[in-house]
């Protein structure tokens, strides 16, 4: 290592320092620290999750719920030291980033008995996939009458200031953008045509929430009538009584993969290997699948059930129909995005 | 004010534990943060060059949201200290158990979370919350006003939040002030008004600047507050420093982005130190 790359390292490692500053040696021995997202996901992995990998195990587990960008930038920042979490869960985008930045761990099957099982295209080199994440409308059926159908309602006049979609950092923005501009004639090396309809939409926002967390609560006050929605946010929403519906658009439901990984240099590897395989497996999925929380399985042997099979998908071929985009592209540009972003939806 | 005081040399010493923990823990990492804005890559390869803060500097759009967020600290300081004012007045006009009292309800948004107080406060201007319900109710207007997610929502919300910084300094500078200089005043023939904008706001200006430039540092920085009622069309600097370091994971150019804040931030707070001593030397002299 030349003296350049270890005081890039120590420049690196210094200036996120107050976000991964504790060190990680007085954990006991058999404890597991894995990340997960906030809200719905962390609620869940609690509730299911976790009782099984410390059944299974017999270690306990510290959950502790991050932003995908904020693993990453927390990884970035432990990197050549202890990282402060073995397990990290990251959308497709932000999955890409950590493992060009070598962040992440190549999956190894052997250790993890229920990886085979999963459907094929959930079986990344560095890491299976849990769950995909459809998108589509959610709207309040109190004030919205005509049930939505496609992402051009979001435009109708009557919705003038009651529309709330997310900024980029959250995929559901992200996603959203991404298909406006597909569905506009762009593609993720041109965003114009994308960017040229976002605008014609900005009298009808009520809200552009900075995160993922504050989106959701402003269906729960009655701030937004109707806007982008995950389908298992929106569901959990309606299952705790919040008058929310979900619908998918008829242009095809845009949607991506959130996946786990094993973090690069892991401290108890054996651990978070039996944590991930326990999420892959069909017990947990099983479960997961059922309501409030309707996670898309993505091990053949979990049939859909439940919501999923009546609002996402039938058989595993449903799911091939949905939108994907090209992440890698995505994140070539993100920057580019988020500064013109900013640009045109300021007030 | 320097020179008043001649300390023995070894009183310097009392002060070594205090600066050593200032320099492991604040200088360095804010020396390693002037550092990365220099560097030209976002993978940050050694380069080092003034290339962060050109393209900070040369884009319309960044120095929008910097006037913003300078403009929206001056707004919500004013507020502050119009409201904080009269009540930190009124606290040295009280009895002692009502002052107790006073001071518990000044302090107390300071024990509460921030996260918690802002929660709090989108319910309250929401489009179906408390002033919003009240404004229909009374027929002020026939459509709920939209509070949050606008400048005014997180004006006021600053205004709260950070009030007790305001307060705080006033009532112990007023506090100071000798009643006999008022009494003088009014026996001298100046009515109630008058005594105010000539003896009491004058003697009171150090006050008023030391609550300024905590509640200003405050307000220019509050990165929940702001967020949150403020969403993501109004965007201030400390959201894009957030947007750059943690969604794009570009340190150099967030690192340039806070040195350009600290240091507008820095001349507006120099401003106010020049502004008070140059009226205290004249008061006082």
């Amino acid at each position: 290592m030349t003296f350049e790359m270890s005081r890039r390292g120590f420049l690196a490692s210094a200036a996120a320092a107050g976000l991964a500053f504790a060190p990680r040696g007085a954990f006991a021995a058999d404890e597991l620290v894995a990340a997960t997202f906030g809200g719905t996901w962390a609620n869940v992995q609690k509730q299911i999750l976790a009782p099984y990998f410390v059944k299974r195990t017999g270690a306990s587990v510290v959950q502790s719920p991050m932003l995908a960008t904020e693993q990453i930038a927390k990884l970035t920042a432990a990197k050549g030291n202890q990282p402060p979490f073995d397990v990290a869960m990251l959308d497709e985008g932000p999955a890409l980033e950590a493992i060009d930045a070598g962040l992440i761990a190549k999956y190894d099957l052997a250790k993890s008995p229920n990886f085979a099982a999963l459907n094929p295209k959930f079986q990344g080199a560095y890491g299976p996939a849990i769950t995909m994440q459809a998108i589509g409308i959610a709207y309040n059926p109190k004030t919205v009458k005509t049930p939505p159908t496609s992402w051009d309602d979001l435009w109708k006049p009557e919705y003038k200031g009651r529309v709330g979609i997310t900024s980029l950092a959250s995929t559901l923005g992200l996603a959203f953008l991404l298909d406006i501009n597909r569905l506009a004639g762009g593609t993720e090396a041109n965003m114009e045509p994308g960017f040229k309809k976002l605008k014609t939409l900005l009298p009808n926002l009520a809200a552009v929430s900075a995160n993922f967390g504050a989106h959701g609560a402003l269906f729960q006050q009655g701030e937004i009538d109707i806007g982008v929605q995950n389908f298992n946010f929106a569901e959990e929403l309606k299952a705790k009584g919040v008058p929310i519906e979900f619908v998918r658009v008829d242009t095809g439901t845009p949607a991506w993969k959130t996946t786990m990984h094993i973090v690069a240099g892991a401290l108890k590897p054996e651990l978070a290997y039996a944590y991930v395989d326990s999420q892959i497996s069909p017990d947990v999925q099983g479960e997961m699948q059922k309501s409030p929380w309707n996670v898309i399985p993505t091990s053949s042997k979990v049939p859909y059930a439940g919501l999923v099979a009546q609002q996402i998908a039938k058989t595993p071929a449903d799911l091939d129909k949905m939108v994907f985009f090209d992440w890698a592209k995505v994140n070539q540009n993100r920057a580019a995005w988020t500064q013109q972003f900013n640009r045109d939806i300021r007030v | 004010m320097a020179g008043a005081l001649n300390p023995k040399p070894k009183d310097w010493a009392l002060a070594l534990p205090l600066a050593a923990f200032f320099t492991l823990f604040f200088i360095a990492p804010l020396g390693l943060l002037v550092a990365i804005s220099f560097e030209t890559e976002r993978q940050m390869t050694g380069t080092l060059g003034l290339g962060q803060y050109a393209a900070f500097l040369t884009d319309g759009l960044n120095l929008a949201v910097l006037r913003d967020t300078l403009l929206v600290g001056a707004k919500a300081t004013l507020l502050c200290l119009l409201f904080g004012y009269p009540l930190a007045w009124l606290c040295t006009r009280v009895s002692a158990r009502w002052q107790a009292v006073l001071i518990f309800l000044v302090v107390l948004p300071i024990v509460t979370s921030v996260v918690v107080r802002t929660f709090a406060w989108i319910v309250i201007l929401g489009r179906h919350g408390i002033v919003n319900e009240a404004i229909l109710a009374l027929g002020l207007s026939a459509q709920p006003l939209k509070l949050l997610f606008s400048e005014t929502g997180v004006v006021i919300v600053l205004a709260q939040v950070q009030m007790p910084l305001m307060v705080l300094p006033l009532i112990t500078t007023l506090q100071r002030i000798d009643p006999n200089l008022e009494s003088a005043s009014q026996a001298l023939g100046a009515g109630a008004w008058r005594t105010f904008f000539k003896v009491t706001l004058p003697l009171s200006l150090p006050g008023i600047i030391a609550g300024t430039i905590l509640t200003y540092t405050a307000c220019v920085t509050a990165f929940v507050t702001q967020s949150l009622i403020g969403g993501s069309r109004l965007l201030f600097m400390p959201m894009m420093i957030f947007q750059q370091a943690m969604d794009l994971q570009n340190w150099p150019f967030a690192a340039a982005v806070s040195v350009i804040f600290m240091v507008s931030v820095l001349l507006i707070v120099a401003m106010l130190v020049a502004l008070s001593r140059s009226r205290a030397a004249r008061l006082y002299s």
